[in-house]
């Protein structure tokens, strides 16, 4: 799971949605996909939140920087 | 006139050095006088000689000429010729026999007027023209920020610090190298162009500028000469031109990539304002912090609502197939005999199970019945056929 990119993963979460949503899963393989998905999810969310506390880390840096 | 006699020989016709020479120059004697237009170099006058002498040059393709004078008539003209001056002569054709030389010989020697510059200046004009020296889409955008800046200019300070000056207020860091040049007289387009081609080997040199501030017709003229002309519009670099005032266009100016109206305005044309240029790139800094929250925020939005489907999924998966199994119970509720109770029909058990035949009975055999609502227990009386 942590060899997977954010896009990967992301890719993954849109076809187990798209498969839950279908209602051709089974029962138990339909919990099995949600606890995936979730997964998945908690990944991508991680993943998501990382670089937007790099964007705004250098945002800060950079008004830092500004001269005068 | 002295005739001109062969050598006697049988089978040649033979002429002496002299009766050759003679003969030539008797030839040349019948051309007509005409005016002949050149450059003066290596003029010779020496108080002791008859005759002064001067070389008459194409500046176009050095093709020369010899040509003499006496000197009281040279010196009657009161021209005062130097060297590089550009004159008409006009003469005819000659032979100095002793030495087989041929020469012009000049009646008299007219210093070129402005008005012979300017017919020759439209002259040269449209014929570059004709050649597309000028045409705009010969025209080089100049760099955004030149690595060095070339600077070809007189020795007179006025001129070179207006560029500079005016360039390193609008940038400090500029740099530039100065080639100082003759700007006026004979040897100035020559310097001029070679100074042009220098600064082209230069690689760091990324842009050009001419500069000389205003003059008279005659000190512009080095920068209307053909051969600066062409080595200007050959020049790979990007030219500005900044000769003269506002109302002089020197030829160069028009060959060259970028008029500037005096040196000043060069100056202002060659590098950006830094505080500008400074303003610009803040703005670009902000849109790109803004840029990729934007790109962020999408992606975090996109998560979020494949996030929802996925929750409401199973409960959905598991909504549809609670339905599917109460339809299926709907079913078979109608598929089960009980309706068919309700319509008066009975089942009759035994011990063996469901009695579909007389055979299974016997009279006095026990039954049980089973209705639409609750059964009885029965005996059987007789069986019929």
């Amino acid at each position: 799971m942590g060899e997977l990119t954010f896009e990967q993963a992301q890719v993954e979460l849109e076809q187990i949605v798209e498969r839950l949503e279908h209602g051709q899963a089974s029962l138990d393989e339909a919990l099995a996909l949600w606890q995936r998905g979730e997964q998945l999810y908690a990944l991508c969310r991680a993943r998501l939140d990382d670089a937007q506390g790099k964007v705004e880390e250098l945002a800060r840096r950079v008004e830092e920087a500004r001269p005068g | 006139m002295a005739k001109v006699e062969a050598l006697p020989y049988d089978d040649k016709t033979v002429y002496s050095v002299g009766a050759f020479n003679r003969g030539v120059a008797q030839w040349l004697g019948r051309l007509p006088t005409v005016w002949v237009e050149g450059e003066v170099t290596e003029l010779r006058r020496h108080s002791r000689w008859a005759s002064v002498f001067l070389t008459l040059k194409d500046p176009t393709d050095g093709s020369c000429v010899g040509v003499t004078m006496p000197r009281g008539q040279f010196d009657g003209l009161r021209l005062d010729l130097v060297d590089g001056e550009r004159v008409h002569v006009y003469g005819r054709p000659e032979l100095f026999e002793k030495r087989g030389d041929f020469r012009l010989r000049a009646l008299t020697i007219e210093r070129f007027g402005i008005g012979a510059h300017l017919a020759a200046l439209e002259r040269l004009k449209a014929k570059l023209a004709a050649e597309g020296l000028f045409a705009t889409d010969r025209k080089r955008r100049l760099p955004l920020l030149p690595r060095r800046i070339g600077l070809v200019t007189g020795n007179d300070a006025a001129a070179k610090r207006d560029v500079v000056e005016t360039a390193l207020a609008r940038y400090p860091a500029a740099r530039f190298t100065v080639v100082e040049v003759a700007v006026q007289g004979p040897v100035a387009a020559g310097q001029i162009a070679a100074a042009v081609r220098r600064l082209d080997a230069d690689p760091e040199v990324d842009v050009i500028v001419l500069a000389r501030g205003g003059g008279s017709f005659e000190d512009l003229l080095p920068f209307s000469d053909e051969g600066l002309v062409r080595a200007v519009a050959d020049c790979p670099v990007p030219i500005v031109s900044a000769v003269g005032h506002e109302q002089d266009t020197p030829l160069c100016d028009l060959a060259a990539d970028v008029r500037a109206s005096t040196p000043t305005a060069a100056g202002r044309l060659v590098v950006p304002d830094l505080g500008d240029l400074l303003r610009r790139l803040d703005r670009s800094r902000a849109q790109l912090a803004r840029g990729a929250r934007r790109l962020l925020d999408r992606d975090v939005q996109k998560l979020d609502r494949l996030h929802e489907r996925l929750e409401r999924a199973p409960m959905l998966l598991v909504e549809r197939k609670r339905a599917r199994t109460e339809a299926l119970a709907g079913k078979l509720a109608t598929l089960s005999p009980k309706a068919t109770l309700r319509r008066g029909y009975a089942i009759v058990r035994t011990d063996a199970g469901v009695v579909a035949s007389r055979a299974a009975l016997a009279p006095g055999a026990h039954v049980d019945v089973e209705l639409a609502e609750g059964g009885f227990g029965a005996r059987v009386e007789d069986v019929h056929g």
